[in-house]
């Protein structure tokens, strides 16, 4: 076979320097090269205009997004020997910490229900649409865009699971990003600290509303347009206001790091210091959210889905005297 | 039949090594795989490795990036395209006058990705993007003798 093909090349050279033959077989190099040139514009504009590729695509991740497993193996085979070999004191420690921190939550939890619960009979006493919860679906990291100049990762979860275009991302500790990418079996998830990347937020203390943008850097994010005389401080708290119709709302973002006013400038510049662990967390929770939309199939969760289907049929009761004062509520402005 | 097999296996193994993690002050600098193994191959084997291969090669490394189609693709062809230009000559030089040659074709390589990225709609802010020329540069001797030395034990022609 090689033989072969070395034979045919040294007659192809031959032909080459003996005598130029008068139709030269295939394209010369300038119109391939033409050619391919055409093809890949095309192609980038078809990808970014149209979704036609998408499937290709698909496809083709299919084969290629292991490689970020495969090139991340060594680094996962190391976690795995540590584990192994992590002393008996260590994991004793560790396991302390975690008691703790469990019950830790479970008292903020206590709270919450408490809260919740209020907070549910408030908006019935306002007659507005009730608290939906969310459902999440937890993901786990598997690559780092290779990129330095994005803020993008890839998760282990895509279409099958039912991830889809725009999803919320968070983690442990905040709000991490959104979904760009969905793949069969993967996802890349955009990063709030992208330079590309802007979400709505608001003040915890005061309700005051801004964007919140990226900046390039996983450390922190900038506030967009904020008025000089606009009330905000430094250890101010963020949330997502859930304006955007992307994020759901009250979602911590960050917290303010430094305001500056400098009053030949038109704006204040305020920084904010995402709470997201955004370049530690190993695992995320991809948020199914009445906001975003939750796709449009939940393989993974329709059982979920069913048993909460049923709450909301076991709940009817509930909201019933809730429709039954409304009214009463509506009638006593008028009686005013 | 094997040897095509090798040049696969090579490609395979420069785009694992481009979605390799790197730590963060690194990353900036992450050596332009794809991009050496194809000029690798172009210049050894201008007949059997061309602008189609490095096209194909670019695709695939667009979907691992999530980038729209064809840009890789598109500064792979470039890549290729210079190789095939200048693989005559280059072939004579020693080792570190090919990397010297490299820095050039790889700096445009890396101008025309940065184009692309522009009309993408997103631009690094700084210079530093060259940073991978210089260094898959520095690389090359080695890249070149790995691949040169699996070439002749596997009588790649």
């Amino acid at each position: 076979m090689t033989r072969r093909l070395l034979l045919a090349w040294q007659q192809r050279v031959c032909e080459e320097h003996v005598i130029k033959p008068l139709f030269i077989k295939g394209p010369s190099l300038g119109v391939r090269l033409l050619v391919l040139t055409v093809l890949s514009v095309a192609l980038m504009v078809v990808d970014a205009r149209l979704s036609v590729l998408q499937p290709l695509r698909s496809q083709m991740g299919l084969v290629l997004m292991p490689f970020y497993y495969v090139a991340e193996l060594p680094v996962r085979s190391w976690d795995a020997v540590e584990q192994q070999l992590s002393s008996r004191a260590n994991l004793i420690a560790e396991n302390e910490r975690l008691r703790a921190e469990a019950l830790l939550t479970q008292r903020k939890l206590q709270k919450l229900a408490a809260l919740t619960e209020q907070n549910v009979r408030l908006r019935e006493l306002l007659n507005s649409s009730s608290l939906v919860d969310e459902r999440v679906l937890v993901a786990e990291l598997i690559g780092v865009d290779p990129n330095p100049f994005t803020q993008r990762i890839i998760i282990n979860k895509g279409e099958q699971d039912g991830v889809f275009l725009g999803q919320p991302v968070l983690d442990a500790t905040g709000l991490m990003g959104q979904v760009v990418e969905v793949l069969p079996h993967t996802a890349r998830v955009l990063l709030i600290t992208d330079v590309a990347h802007s979400l709505p937020v608001q003040v915890n203390r005061n309700g005051l509303r801004a964007i919140a943008t990226g900046m390039g850097s996983n450390e922190w994010l900038e506030l967009r347009h904020v008025g000089d005389t606009a009330d905000i401080r430094v250890d101010d708290i963020l949330v997502s206001s859930g304006l955007g119709q992307r994020f759901p709302a009250g979602y911590p973002v960050g917290r303010v790091v430094s305001v500056e006013r400098d009053p030949s400038q038109p704006f204040a510049d305020v920084r904010v210091a995402p709470t997201a662990q955004l370049n530690r967390s190993r695992y995320l929770l991809l948020v199914f959210s009445p906001e975003s939309g939750y796709g449009n199939v939940l393989p993974a969760l329709s059982l979920e889905q069913e048993q909460d289907a049923n709450a909301v049929t076991g709940e009817g009761p509930t909201p019933a005297p809730a429709d039954a004062a409304a009214p009463v509520q509506g009638v006593q402005p008028d009686a005013r | 039949m094997r040897g095509s097999l090798v040049i696969i296996l090579s490609f395979v193994v420069a785009l694992l090594l481009s979605v390799r993690p790197m730590p963060e002050p690194v990353g900036i600098g992450r050596p332009m795989w794809l991009a050496m193994v194809v000029a690798y191959w172009v210049m050894a084997l201008p007949h059997r490795v061309g602008l189609v291969a490095a096209w194909l090669a670019g695709l695939a490394s667009d979907v691992l990036y999530g980038q729209l189609f064809g840009q890789h693709a598109l500064v792979m062809v470039l890549v290729a395209w210079l190789m095939l230009m200048l693989y005559q000559r280059i072939r004579r030089f020693p080792l570190w006058q090919q990397s010297l040659v490299m820095i050039p074709v790889l700096g445009l390589a890396q101008l025309l990705l940065l184009w692309l990225n522009s009309l993408a709609g997103n631009r690094p802010p700084t210079l530093l993007f060259l940073l991978p020329a210089p260094v898959s540069a520095v690389l090359w001797p080695w890249v070149s003798s790995v691949l040169g030395a699996l070439r002749r034990h596997f009588h790649v022609v």
